[in-house]
């Protein structure tokens, strides 16, 4: 099993999102700043008005890497597995991982949708390949 | 007095104990070694330092006011500063701005680590979300920033082992150095990816060791027995936004830590003989060859071709042999040895005629750019 979360309660509202299919993060209700990482208030303009705003989930794979090292035990059956930098249309960019194509296809600049996998007690946002919209 | 404050400052010491293992020795007893090297440097006494600038270590070791117990001194003031990576050079900013306004007279900067015995593996991730994705270990970024210049601008692995293989080449000539096992390109290509497209020949030595820096006035250093090296200029922009910068995937804010630089040094990548990039990730060095305008935007991975950074190149880089050879040591070991070789102590390393060096710093890829230029004075 991956270590537990850390239980940091900032995140909690991005997880229970995932668990309803949706793909949240925080957004100023002043100024419409959106934030990733979330953060306690807006990083533009200090405001705690924050809102966790849904997004299209639709974006771009800014970059990706290939771990072949599982650096922590529960990652040993894993590995290869993707870490991928997604840009998305609203504006942030967010580490997440690339689903429903070999490793070799993924590619910088790819056009990817937002998709959900359970994976041990909680869902994920992770991002499969999308035709050119 | 110069205006630029930091032009009143010399490196009056320099210091550092074996790199590679010492078990059974804490962090903090590897700092006292290396403070008292280079106290021994400088033939100053004790009693002269009363600045002490300490960088926190592995395992909690590392803290100011334990740090100047173990070493006996009482300053009138210091701490323990933090910039990640970047922290030497941050201590050295810190320092110069102490021994420039005249608010302090001799200020000593120490690190010691004892993070490969007690096995630092380096295996957290940032936050609980990249946690979530298994983005575990710092190279994780660097290995993003590559692949990315990879597809911008067509670099290659193959490109990419030259820093490796130059590096491991200087450390062989190079008796601090940790790691001098000859490495060929056929050896790099062979080893695993740790985090693709990085093989573990791209990773730092994680390293037990200690490093001190001295730094005075500028007149003051002129009765010590060794060269003369001042600082020229000191450069810095942290992005601490790295997240929600874009940019800084490619370390782009370090050309406005370039730009400072230059203007407060009145020195241009021409004038540099020697340069030194911190590298506890070999892309960083084709980050900041850019980023410092040593060569164009997308060009690095051409420009460190055919012995151009090695040693005996024009632009030599990272010839104590970097962080991949030398030691880990967060880049301590960069500073001194650029100091090293502005004295003309480096040994079969030696670059004839050196006399202007730039040492580059960054912390967690994106938190933070220090750069310093030191130049020997010879008037």
């Amino acid at each position: 099993m991956p270590e537990p979360a850390h239980g940091d309660a900032i995140f909690a509202p991005f997880w229970e999102a995932a668990g309803a299919a949706e793909l949240r993060l925080p957004r100023c209700l002043d100024c419409g700043h959106r934030m990733y990482p979330p953060a306690p208030a807006c990083t533009e303009c200090l405001s705690a008005n924050l809102e966790w705003a849904v997004l299209s989930g639709r974006g771009s794979v800014v970059s990706f890497i290939v771990y072949h090292r599982a650096w922590q035990p529960a990652w040993s059956d894993r590995i290869p597995y993707n870490v991928a930098l997604i840009a998305l249309e609203e504006g942030p960019q967010i580490v997440s991982s690339v689903t429903g194509c070999p490793l070799e296809e993924i590619a910088v600049g790819m056009p990817v949708a937002v998709t959900f996998e359970e994976r041990d007690d909680r869902v994920l946002p992770m991002f499969t390949p999308r035709g050119e919209a | 007095m110069p205006d630029i404050i930091e032009q009143r400052v010399a490196v009056l010491g320099i210091g550092g104990t074996v790199q590679g293992e010492h078990p059974g020795r804490t962090a903090d007893s590897l700092a006292v070694e290396a403070f008292r090297l280079a106290l021994a440097d400088s033939a100053l006494a004790k009693s002269e330092i009363d600045g002490l600038l300490v960088q926190e270590s592995f395992g909690g070791q590392g803290k100011f006011t334990e740090i100047g117990r173990q070493l006996g001194i009482n300053p009138i003031v210091g701490g323990t500063i933090e910039a990640s990576g970047a922290t030497c050079a941050a201590l050295i900013q810190y320092a110069a701005l102490l021994i420039g306004s005249g608010m302090a007279n001799v200020v000593a900067c120490v690190y010691g680590t004892n993070q490969r015995t007690n096995r630092n593996v380096f295996a957290t991730s940032r936050d609980e979300i990249a946690d979530a994705y298994g983005m575990f270990n710092p190279g994780a970024l660097m290995a993003l920033s590559f692949r990315r210049r990879m597809t911008l601008y067509g670099e290659t692995e193959e490109q990419l082992s030259t820093i490796a293989l130059n590096q491991r080449a200087a450390a062989q000539l190079n008796p601090n150095a940790f790691m001098r096992t000859p490495l060929s390109y056929e050896k790099y290509m062979a080893a695993p990816y740790l985090i693709a497209p990085l093989r573990g020949y791209d990773f730092c030595q994680v390293t037990d060791g200690g490093f001190c820096i001295i730094l005075g006035a500028r007149d003051r250093a002129r009765d010590l027995p060794h060269a003369l090296v001042g600082i020229r200029g000191i450069g810095r922009q942290d992005c601490l936004r790295g997240w929600e910068d874009h940019e800084s995937l490619l370390q782009r804010h370090q050309r406005k830590a370039a730009a400072m630089l230059q203007e407060r040094s009145g020195r241009r990548p021409a004038h540099i003989d020697l340069l030194y990039i911190q590298d506890a990730y070999t892309p960083a060095v084709l980050n900041a060859l850019e980023n410092y305008g040593f060569c164009d935007e997308g060009e690095a991975g051409e420009f460190i071709q055919d012995g151009r950074t090695a040693l005996g190149g024009a632009l030599p880089v990272n010839i104590n042999g970097g962080q991949t050879s030398e030691t880990y040591m967060v880049g301590w070991g960069h500073t001194v040895d650029a100091i090293r070789q502005l004295r003309g102590d480096a040994g079969e390393r030696q670059v004839t005629g050196a006399r202007t060096a730039m040492v580059t710093y960054s912390g967690g890829l994106r938190d933070h750019a220090i750069a310093a230029i030191y130049e020997r004075d010879d008037a």
